[in-house]
């Protein structure tokens, strides 16, 4: 029923192995971090992330990104606490880009 | 089909984590291997038919949808309509799905398909696979998916704009997260060139009226691993129709139709001889030995088992609204107090491979277990 006796995966082993690695110390200091998705907003403790522990605190916070002509180019946050730029909302001072209209599902497991 | 226990391997947690497999326990198991569920050949090649028919048969039945302009029964908004005939008659290209069936005592039946963004992709295709490596290499596995996978991203990429194709999932659940990054790792391997990024990360320019990625670069193509009926209710779902790039979203639009449970009284009705289909209706007084479930919901949320007009097991939940459906009551294999349901592949249009989840409760829900399986 199987074709293939060899199976290859070129991604997913090294990008969501990390997000286990709970050796990561300098993710483990501390109990509160304190943080804000906008400037116009007030920080905010960011907790709430459970019994993940550290090596949630490390996946949450993990930058995530793509590699163009061998040069990394972050993208954004695995967490959105915090962002490149404010993710919702627009003004005279961002760009005509909106962010955050889709995503209030909470998980689609099925 | 037979449930046989046996011992974990030693250091399971480790092996399965260096597959990338991360949700393999929250605060209780997901993956289980203290058991495997053993089928010969036949079962297999019977489940096997029964997922190419049933994948024939819903194609049929999106059809009828369609030409008897059945919407409303799907509590579908009209303003998605068009986008939906669209995508059916240009044949946007759409990879996948899961039927979950009911195997007892022979009979296969069809509980729901899962046709938009089914789950447990990763371990039907890859955990379970290399525990079979670890437990027994000499035995099969009903289980192509992978292949399958990569060959038909292969061949789909000429039907994509040619231009980056994106894969986008919720932030903060690893699940979703890592059936998106399994997919995406094919699509790859298929010869895509591919980007990640969360749903709520996608902009939308208001000038130019197109998504935009993190650098502001169009989106044109994206596979979501998010429901088309969420998308719709939020604030961009009407950017979808408006948007200038026309973009190619995978699964397409159609699949709203036979990702809803209104799907199964049409099915019923369309092909009442049909061995694989149980009875179902819209109405409430068809049936005596029913489930009621709701066209639009999740992870067993919002069910109700009903044996004789009483109620006998019923779920919470936040569904319900758009309305429910009534299929006839199929009890499920059992196996020492374990009921089984086999998720079962449907890739590039093909029967690709199961999944096995085990629930303690009749209602399959988001505290099962997937078990691995071989041939013997």
């Amino acid at each position: 029923m199987k074709k293939s006796k060899y199976i290859e995966l070129v991604l997913i082993t090294a990008a969501l192995a990390s997000c286990h690695h709970s050796g990561n110390k300098e993710w483990e200091s501390g109990n509160h971090t304190y943080i804000r998705s906008d400037s116009t907003a007030p920080y905010g403790a960011a907790i709430g992330y459970g019994n993940g522990g550290a090596r949630m605190w490390y996946y949450a916070f993990r930058p995530y990104g793509n590699y163009n002509n061998g040069y990394y180019e972050r993208a954004g946050y695995y967490s959105d606490a915090i962002h490149e730029r404010a993710n919702i909302g627009s003004n005279s001072f961002k760009s005509s880009v909106v962010r955050g209209g889709f995503g209030g599902g909470f998980s689609v497991s099925s | 089909m037979e449930r046989i226990t046996t011992k974990p391997r030693n250091n399971w947690q480790t092996a399965v984590e260096k597959l990338g497999f991360g949700f393999h326990t929250t605060n209780i198991p997901y993956w289980d291997e203290s058991a495997y569920y053993s089928f010969i050949m036949p079962e297999v090649l019977k489940l096997e038919k029964a997922t190419a028919e049933l994948w024939d048969l819903c194609l049929g039945a999106v059809q009828h949808v369609m030409d008897n302009n059945l919407y409303h029964q799907f509590g579908i908004p009209d303003y998605i309509i068009p986008l939906i005939e669209k995508s059916w008659t240009e044949d946007h290209p759409a990879i996948y799905g899961r039927f979950d069936f009911s195997y007892k005592n022979g009979d296969i039946k069809l509980l729901e398909f899962n046709a938009d963004t089914p789950t447990s992709l990763y371990e039907s295709g890859i955990v379970q696979w290399f525990w079979l490596q670890d437990f027994d290499k000499s035995k099969d596995q009903f289980n192509s998916i992978h292949e399958k996978l990569i060959a038909y991203w292969r061949y789909l990429k000429q039907y994509l704009y040619d231009d980056t194709l994106y894969f986008t999932c919720l932030k903060e659940t690893l699940e979703d997260l890592t059936n998106t990054e399994y997919m995406r790792d094919c699509a790859i391997q298929g010869g895509l060139e591919t980007e990640l990024i969360f749903i709520d990360d996608i902009g939308w320019d208001d000038n130019s009226e197109v998504f935009v990625d993190m650098k502001e670069k169009d989106i044109k193509n994206i596979f979501k691993l998010y429901p088309w009926e969420w998308m719709l209710k939020e604030d961009f779902g009407k950017n979808i129709v408006a948007d200038k790039n026309k973009s190619l979203w995978v699964e397409p639009a159609w699949k709203m139709i036979l990702s809803n449970k209104a799907i199964l009284p049409i099915l019923w009705q369309l092909y009442p001889q049909c061995p694989y289909i149980l009875p179902a209706y819209f109405e409430a007084d068809r049936l005596t030995d029913y489930v009621k479930k709701p066209i639009l919901s999740r992870e067993g949320a919002n069910i109700e088992i009903v044996q004789n007009n009483m109620s006998i097991e019923k779920t919470q939940g936040e569904y319900g609204k758009e309305g429910f459906i009534y299929q006839q009551l199929c009890s499920l294999p059992e196996f020492n107090g374990n009921y089984a349901v086999i998720g079962s592949w449907v890739i590039g249009q093909q029967p690709a491979g199961m999944g096995i989840r085990d629930s303690t409760s009749l209602i399959t829900n988001n505290t099962s277990r997937f078990i691995p399986h071989l041939i013997d």
